[in-house]
């Protein structure tokens, strides 16, 4: 039998700099990310929500091109139609989001994760900063790809955004942006919560039911509310024609940001309070 | 070394430490001891830095966890075997657990060889048997190489090939001069394995000393007697200085007289024995004893065990 001796050894812990500490625990967290199969699935399962529901309604439009009512035709946004998926996508990536918490209580695996790095707020950081950064990277392919191939289904009715002009870029990051947003807020839903089922309800509570709730209020409560409610927020980064009850990209991004900062303060509150 | 100074852990309604202080010293095995639910994996937690202590500290080498920096160097731990994430192979289990401390990834093969999972590594989680989990979670605990482990109870689920394994491994850990915990409800079993034993009932501790210290204290020998005289033999016994602490049907135990004396006794008394044998209690019985009183779940009101 082999004894515990066996080479190589580990050097023995001198003091490592919190800079060290802070790349191994993005390391061992991207480690995570990618060594569960279905997190690659659920991520693929958001790209084609982008591309895929942003092709199809554009497609849908243009098909009823002649038969659309005044209304329609004044107040279309040629990207309210290519990233219509986002609205999919927020969902995939958010709940993906909550189970990078919530995974590790349901299956005991943050009692190690939390025993190998007991700076607590660090291995938040080090989970947010790497479900981030995938996120950021397959939704800008995906927006700029989304963008792309709808403008050109745009094009023959001489409806398409090109990408030179004012703003436009900007709306096309903005919704990649979106989406890394709502993913941090699932985060942080998911180390406050810690249970998948409770922090997926919330979630969609707050994307989908809240939403429609705020319309039904008088005028003008229902779009004074509703430009500040996460989801129109996010809608506003990726808009191009300004809507009344939409704030402006750079507001949309702000109001944004803080609802994620907001839910990653308590995150990380409850997360260094409590028992592991 | 590991202390612990008056370590509390209450909840709302029950306290499950209460002021525990004991020390584990490095170059042997202590076994942490106590009845179901008695509060060692909570004290365990608390060493980790998992769950904060209402009052006291613990610490490990005099520093407490929490101010470790990649503190799987230092201390390895099993809590639970089933800690694991079921779709993840055992080997990115261990590899996402070095990276975290940067252990090199060499490593990874050591432990998994060393427990002899190397040929099921890329199997998933869900697809080990507990006893593969066990061992899995005891390569963990080995990864950074460190001075001290803590196992929670690391026999669970090992049929008995394993459980020779894991006494084998624990008795060289501590040869190598490591700082060795582990937990169990199994007296027998820590009689084999540990040289030290932590002894904790509802919390608090009940004794604490060499595994043959704790044998010695707890465990009273009683010499049975069986003869036709029984009764008058109670009388004569008790006037020379025995207890007798068990008389039922002709038959005797005997306690505070050694056999050799209360055979001359009764021998010089004209009483004819049928039988005389020294009794030892055994471990298991001294430690029912011990923790009678500090039990949380109980079966009917006397727990007897058939010897």
């Amino acid at each position: 039998m082999t004894t515990a001796t066996a080479h190589p050894t580990v050097a023995a812990a001198t003091t490592p700099a919190w800079r060290r500490v802070f790349y191994a625990t993005l390391e061992s967290e991207w480690r995570k990310l990618r060594s569960v199969k279905s997190t690659m699935w659920t991520v693929a399962f958001g790209v084609v929500s982008t591309v895929g529901f942003g092709v199809l309604l554009t497609a849908l439009e243009v098909s009823r091109w002649d038969h659309r009512s005044v209304l329609e035709v004044t107040g279309f946004d040629p990207m309210l139609y290519s990233f219509a998926g986002l609205n999919v996508a927020q969902l995939v990536f958010g709940v993906l989001g909550v189970l990078v918490m919530t995974s590790e209580y349901s299956s005991g695996t943050i009692r190690i994760t939390l025993a190998a790095t007991p700076q607590r707020r660090l291995v938040l950081l080090a989970k947010v900063t790497t479900f981030s950064a995938l996120i950021a990277v397959v939704s800008l392919l995906s927006c700029f790809v989304t963008f792309f191939i709808c403008q050109a289904i745009l094009a023959p009715k001489g409806a398409g955004l090109s990408i030179g002009q004012t703003g436009v870029a900007l709306a096309v990051v903005g919704g990649a942006v979106h989406l890394v947003l709502v993913g941090m807020i699932a985060v942080g839903l998911g180390a406050a919560m810690r249970r998948t089922a409770g922090a997926v309800a919330v979630l969609f509570t707050v994307l989908l039911i809240v939403p429609g709730l705020v319309s039904l209020l008088p005028s003008p409560w229902n779009n004074d509310i509703t430009r500040y409610l996460p989801n129109s927020a996010g809608a506003a980064m990726s808009a191009v024609v300004r809507f009344p009850n939409l704030l402006s990209p750079w507001a949309g991004f702000g109001v944004l940001a803080l609802y994620a900062l907001a839910t990653l303060a308590v995150a990380s509150l409850v997360l260094v309070r409590s028992d592991a | 070394m590991i202390e612990a100074h008056n370590l509390t852990k209450r909840y709302a309604k029950t306290v499950a430490v209460d002021d525990l202080s004991f020390q584990v010293q490095s170059g042997q095995v202590t076994g942490f001891l106590g009845p179901n639910g008695s509060g060692k994996s909570t004290t365990m937690r608390m060493i980790m830095g998992l769950d904060r202590p209402t009052s006291g500290t613990a610490t490990i080498n005099g520093q407490r966890y929490a101010n470790l920096r990649f503190p799987l160097r230092v201390v390895g731990a099993s809590l639970d075997a089933g800690a694991l994430h079921p779709a993840r192979s055992a080997r990115d289990h261990l590899e996402w657990i070095a990276d975290s401390n940067t252990i090199p990834r060499a490593r990874v093969d050591a432990v998994l060889a060393q427990v002899g999972l190397t040929e099921v590594s890329h199997r998933r989680a869900d697809e080990l048997s507990l006893g593969m989990a066990q061992r899995l979670g005891i390569a963990a605990a080995l990864l950074g190489d460190p001075e001290v482990l803590i196992f929670d109870e690391p026999i669970n689920g090992l049929d008995p090939e394993g459980i020779l394994w894991v006494r084998h491994l624990l008795r060289s850990l501590a040869r190598e001069g490591r700082t060795i915990l582990v937990s169990s409800h199994l007296m027998t079993e820590m009689a084999l394995t540990a040289d030290h034993l932590v002894v904790i009932g509802r919390g608090k501790l009940l004794a604490t000393g060499s595994v043959a210290e704790f044998i010695e204290r707890t465990s009273g020998h009683h010499v049975h007697v069986v003869s036709p005289d029984a009764s008058a033999l109670v009388s004569l016994l008790e006037q020379k200085g025995a207890t007798v602490i068990h008389a039922d049907d002709g038959a005797l135990d005997v306690t505070g007289m050694d056999a050799e004396n209360v055979g001359i006794i009764t021998a010089s008394a004209g009483f004819t024995l049928y039988e005389l044998t020294t009794t030892q209690a055994s471990l298991e019985d001294a430690f029912l004893e011990l923790t009678r009183d500090h039990t949380e779940f109980r079966v009917g009101n006397d727990v007897k065990v058939p010897s």
